[in-house]
Parts: C-alpha cells; structure tokens; sequence
C-alpha cells in the first residue's frame, strides 16, 4: 500500500476500490481484545494488520508504585489462566535480587503448578480454537476437562486462577499426599481424553481439511520474527526455555521437547496435544520424587513467630513475616525467564534498593507472537483466519501488558 | 346458531388449503416441529458435550419448552434498525424469507386424497417454491449495507448455485423411477420398496444438499459466528432476528417432508379404521410424514455436535466435483433402473 501523505504522525492511504477493507474486532465474536484490518480481494486477504493495546493495563509502569511483594498479585493479571507461570518468572528474578534459593520441595511444588496451568492453558486455548472452526463439540469438551487442571490448581494453591502461590524463597502452601494421588487420577482422566480429542477433534475430516496447510510458518520465518513457544517448535525449531535454562525441578526429570517440521495448523495444534503429553509424563516423575522438608527458605523460617509456626503446622499454610511487606532488594538488575503455555515469559527487574522496583520491563510471548497475525494471514481465506488466530494460541490481555 | 356456526369453523378449518398452510404440514406443526427440533439439537449436543443443555425453563420436562422462552425474549426486545440501513427491503427480507420458506406446503401433499391443490406436477411446483428463500437472504444482506452481511450473502449466492442443482437433479432422479412428478403417485409407487432402496445415490444426495440448503453443519458457511459475525443477519435484532433464525430450519423441516415423501415412503405403511374418515385419511397419514421428516431433520440436527465448519471454497469443491456427479450419477441409476423395468 502506498502511503501518499504524512501529516504529524498521521498517514493516509490510497483508496483501492477492488478491495474491500474488513475491521475484523474488537467487537467480533472471535476477534478477542483485539482488531485485525484486513484488506480483502475477493475472499483471499492481500493484507493484515493486527492492532493490538485494546487492554492496555500501564502494567509495567503500574508496578513501580507497589512494593515488590505486591507486584506478584498485579502480574499474575498478565494471562490469568497460566498465572503461576507468569509469577513463577517475577519471583525467580526478585530471588536473584534478593539472593535466596528456595528449597527443595518448594522447587518441586512450582514446578508441578507451572505443569498444571501449562496443561489448562492449552486446553483453553485449544477449545477457543475449536469454536472458531465450528467445532461447538471440542470447545465444550476442552473447557470441560480444564476444569480438572484448574480445580487441582486450587487444591494446591487455594484459588482457581490467580494463585500467588510462588514468594521469594518458596511456596506459600505446601500439599498432602491425598494432594499427589489427586493428581494421579486427574493426569489418568486427562491422558484418557486425548484420544477422545483425536478422534473427534484433530483427526475430524472436516476439522484436519481446515487445518492442514493453513498458516504455514517455516523455520527461517519463525526465526526471523522472533516466534516463541509452541509456535516456534511447531515450525521445527527445538528451543524451550525448561532446557535451556532449568528453573525449578526441571533438572530432576526427564522429558523430550516435542517439534514438528511443517510449522502450519495441523502441526501447531499436534504440538499442544505432544506437549500435555510430555507434562503428564512430567508431573509423573515428580509425584514419585517430590522430597520432604520445608517449603520457604531457612531466612525466612527463622523470622517466624509461634503463631505462624502453629498456623504452620496446623494448616501447612505460610503466614508472611513481616519482612515481605517491605522487602528492599539491594540495588542491581535481575531477569527470571519462564517457558509459559504459550511461550517464553521474560522479567527484566532493576532495583535501586527501595521498597518498590526502580524499573520492570516484562516480554510476553503473546506479544512476540502477534507479529504472525501480520503475516501468516496474507494469501490465506478469511475464513482461515480464525484458524490462523486459534492456532496460535494469541491471548490479547497478555501482549497488551 | 351455535352448531351452525362450529360447523362454519369447522369447515373452514379442514378446508385443505386452510388445514395446510395453518395445520399440518404448516404453521402449527412447523412452529411445534421447532420446538422440538431446536430443543433436541440442544439436548443432543448437550449430551455428548458433557452439559445438561436447556434446563433452566421447565425443568421438569427437560426444558423442552425453552423455545417459548426465547421466542418471548424476542417478541419483547427493541427492535433496533440502524439509520445506515435501507428500511423497507431489511423489514422484508426475514419476514418475508420465512413466510415463503413455508410456502412449499402449499403443494406437498400428506394424505392420498385430501391435498390443497390437485396438481399433476407437484413436486415440481414444490422443489420450485424452496429455491425461494435464499433470495431474500440476499436482500436482507444487500439492505444491511454491512461488510459481514455482505460477505454473508455472497457466501450464501455462491452455495445456492452449488447445492440446488444437486436437489434437483436427485429428485428428478427418483421422479425418473416413479415416472410421475406428482407426489401422490410417487408416494403410491412407494407401497412396497420406499425410493431409497430403489435409488440410494440419489437420497444421500439430496440428503448433503439439504445440510448445505440449510446452513447445518459442516456447511454452516453463509451464517458463520466466527468469521462473518451471523452472516447476512447480522444487524437484525428482536423479532426479526428470531424469525431469521428459524427460516433455516423451517426450510429443513419442508426440505425433508419432501424427502420423506420422494425416498422415504410418505404416507406408507397406510392403513385405515374403518368409519373415520378424517382419522383414517387425514391424521394417521399427516403423523407418520411429520414423524418422518422430523426423524430426518434430527439427523441432521446432530451433525452439528459432530463437524467443525467447512471452508466455503472446500465445500463448493465438494459440492461440485463430487456431490454434482452423485446425483447425475443416481440420475443414470434411476433411469438405468426404469430402463431395465421396461425391457424385463
């Protein structure tokens, strides 16, 4: 498109009359927080733009007015559905300021909450895909079996969807062994349910016509815009954060990180399907060797009184030292990465040694996912662009920040 | 006075063109035919998506009346007419679409004698008539002045001309059998083998043209939610959003009274008791079509908890290269058929 004039920061375009432009949101049924213009020819998009900020929350400015321990409970507000994962990232850099380790079993227990919320994320994104190809039948179905994950999330954490589960130094709760056998049957029912999925859903004639060579993303693509998570390895590029940089009890066990070459629908929407796979297999391992012993690190231990020790022992529930209200990180710069649902989350802290971060800076994987709704979308049908949208697992509120 | 008088009703009511258009096959049996219809598409859909489907209204009866709930929201919201729209053809349009997609009644006969327009032909008069209704979904679409409407009708102008032909060339290819175009012949020819068995290929044709006719899944193209919003309706509100709604499945609900009568025996197996007439002619009949055409319209209910939605290139593709030559292929069956008929 040619740009024909730009006056103080506005720029206007050439009208084309062969085309017709289609506001596709932010009020459209499976737009999302969102608006994607896309310049039709017929049926066939000549181009798309995604324009993206509709949710914008000034999340990143928003939390150097709160104190540190505070900001845990704002960015959980990044993707509500895979919130442990999202705090998991802060915590891991506000632990690098504040130099702690959290033991063993709080490791252990995060780990088995980022699985949880990685196995719900992708069935939710999984059933918004479903509705946007018509399958009524796989959205219900998604949407009801995540109700499993969420519900053990609550068993763990007290709460279905913002957790604030993760402190510096540990875990705020710890879990009985009815807990982990709890989860046995929950990771059975799940593991029973993904042939269910194939067979009704991925493996749907009518579903798999839809999916197969739409969207195609190639390797060198992928790189170049800089895709991150499934979408990534779905165009044949194996990187996952969990290998690259072990956080929590991800060094204890042992899984594969599934990638798939031909990087279109189909292959993205397989990956999600090989990934909960590998979590199942995951969470296993860690049912079997989650060790005994505190879940907050001995600094913090130490700081309590008898009645939170009797608390402690009573309900295995962390009540806060006081210290957490005004914690003060020595000055200096952090960064906590976590491989998130949809991809890598990245926390950048820098401290100045007050009660309140000096500055935050926070790349979602949305956000670096976006980009394909530019360029995936062009030559396909507007049909396909819901396809192209579910199958990339995009979650507004996320990108916006 | 009195018995003069109910007798004046009476007769005014069974007078076939009356008892059809307002009765049976019509108006009342359509608008109970939704009831149930869209509350098992509910219910089924709801059975195999782990949900209990509409419980809320009368739960004991499973809410089967939900319809009415619904209908009465409809009739009581605003009806809101943008200013951009061109008034007069989108008030038309969905009133219209759904008073002719009933307009086919008029020639479907669902008794052996008493039928509201002796005609010779009526099953040519009846195909006819259901070609109607895409039209004025076209006009609802042109009047929106909406880009997703617009989209909608083209979506829908472009399955019109794929799945007509295949409706009516499967018909023509069981005509060919019957060798009549009068449904009571047909149906009458029908005592021992009903026209599915005699041609298959031309009833699973006409079946996919009717899912296609109707916007079911997985050809709910022209209407579809995620991409194009609600298609060609969707600046319509109340009332008339409502009675958009059920024009496709009132037009599902014709299309397969006319199925059941071509494939599926109509009337048959008839029978009679003895010294009622109107029982014995009139209702039995007109219950084992409905029923019929209703168990039809429930399979094709259930699809929709089965497909996802189908491309609109893949489905005239589909429609095309390979429903197309079905039905010429179950034409050259009929006609093969009636062939060897004459020659042994």
């Amino acid at each position: 498109m040619e740009q024909i004039n730009n006056v103080g920061g506005f720029s206007a375009k050439k009208v084309d009359d062969k085309t017709l432009i289609l506001f596709f949101g932010p009020q459209h049924p499976s737009s999302g927080h969102m608006r994607i213009i896309v310049k039709l020819d017929g049926d066939i998009i000549v181009e798309s733009d995604p324009d993206i900020g509709y949710v914008h929350r000034t999340m990143e400015k928003l939390s150097e007015t709160k104190e540190w321990i505070k900001n845990s409970v704002l960015f959980e507000r990044l993707a509500i559905l895979d919130a442990g994962n999202v705090t998991q990232a802060y915590i891991i850099a506000l632990e690098k300021l504040l130099n702690v380790e959290p033991p063993p079993r709080a490791l252990y227990l995060r780990t088995i909450l980022s699985e949880i919320n990685r196995i719900s994320s992708h069935l939710y994104g999984m059933g918004i895909f479903a509705i946007m190809i018509g399958s009524s039948t796989g959205y219900m179905w998604f949407f009801g079996d995540r109700e499993i994950m969420v519900q053990l999330a609550e068993r763990i954490t007290g709460s279905r969807l913002t957790h604030t589960y993760h402190i510096p130094g540990g875990v705020r709760r710890d879990v009985s062994n009815a807990f982990l056998e709890e989860l046995e049957k929950g990771l059975n029912y799940i593991e029973r349910r993904l042939k269910d999925y194939e067979v009704m859903f991925v493996n749907n004639p009518i579903i798999r016509s839809r999916l197969e060579n739409v969207g195609v993303l190639s390797r060198e693509r992928a790189i170049e815009l800089g895709v991150t998570g499934p979408n990534l390895r779905a165009s044949g590029v194996s990187y996952d954060v969990r290998v690259e940089e072990p956080y929590g009890a991800y060094q204890f066990v042992d899984f594969e990180v599934p990638v798939y070459k031909e990087g279109d629908a189909l292959a993205r929407t397989f990956q999600r399907f090989d990934e909960i796979r590998q979590s199942i297999s995951i969470l296993r391992q860690l049912i079997k060797s989650i060790p005994e012993g505190p879940v907050l690190n001995e600094k913090y231990l130490k700081l309590f009184t008898k009645k939170m020790k009797d608390i402690w022992d009573a309900e295995k529930r962390v009540k806060f030292p006081s210290i957490f209200a005004n914690l003060r990180p020595p000055a200096g710069k952090a960064y906590g990465r976590v491989e998130e649902g949809r991809g890598e989350i990245f926390f950048y802290l820098e401290s100045s040694g007050e009660a309140k971060p000096y500055r935050v800076r926070v790349v979602t994987p949305s956000f670096r996912n976006s980009i394909l709704l530019k360029y995936l979308p062009v030559g396909e049908r507007l049909a396909d662009l819901p396809a192209i949208y579910g199958s990339i697992d995009y979650f507004p509120p996320e990108a916006d920040r | 006075m009195l018995d003069s008088f109910i007798l004046f009703i009476k007769n005014i009511i069974l007078w076939p063109p009356v008892f059809y258009l307002l009765i049976a096959p019509g108006l009342v049996t359509i608008l109970i035919s939704l009831l149930l219809l869209i509350w098992a598409e509910r219910k089924i859909a709801g059975r195999i998506q782990m949900r209990y489907g509409p419980l809320e209204i009368s739960p004991k009866i499973g809410g089967a009346i939900q319809l009415v709930a619904d209908l009465t929201r409809y009739m009581l919201q605003e009806i809101i007419i943008p200013r951009t729209v061109d008034t007069l053809p989108y008030l038309i349009a969905p009133i219209a679409g759904f008073i002719i997609s009933l307009l086919p009644v008029a020639a479907i006969p669902i008794s052996p004698i008493y039928f509201p327009s002796p005609m010779t032909n009526s099953i040519i008069v009846a195909l006819a008539l259901t070609t109607l209704p895409p039209i004025l979904n076209i006009l609802a679409a042109w009047a929106s002045n909406n880009k997703f409407s617009l989209i909608g009708g083209a979506r829908e102008s472009f399955l019109i001309a794929a799945y007509e032909l295949i409706v009516i060339l499967s018909a023509i290819g069981a005509m060919v059998i019957y060798g009549t175009s009068d449904f009571t012949e047909a149906v009458s020819l029908q005592k021992n083998l009903w026209g599915i068995i005699l041609n298959p290929i031309s009833a699973i044709a006409f079946y996919v043209a009717v899912l296609m006719a109707t916007g079911r899944f997985p050809f709910e193209i022209a209407e579809a939610e995620a991409e194009i919003v609600m298609g060609a309706y969707t600046e319509y509100s109340g009332l008339l959003y409502g009675l958009s709604m059920g024009i496709s499945y009132t037009r599902m609900f014709v299309y397969n009274v006319i199925f059941s009568l071509l494939f599926l025996g109509g009337w048959q197996p008839f029978f009679t008791i003895g010294g009622h007439i109107f029982i014995s002619y009139v209702l039995i009949p007109a219950t084992v079509v409905i029923l019929k055409a209703l168990i039809v319209s429930l399979t094709m209910v259930f699809t929709r908890a089965i497909y996802g939605r189908l491309r609109i290139d893949q489905a005239l593709g589909g429609a095309w290269k390979f429903w197309f030559l079905v039905a010429i292929v179950g034409l050259i069956w009929g006609s093969a058929l009636t062939y060897l008929q004459q020659v042994i």
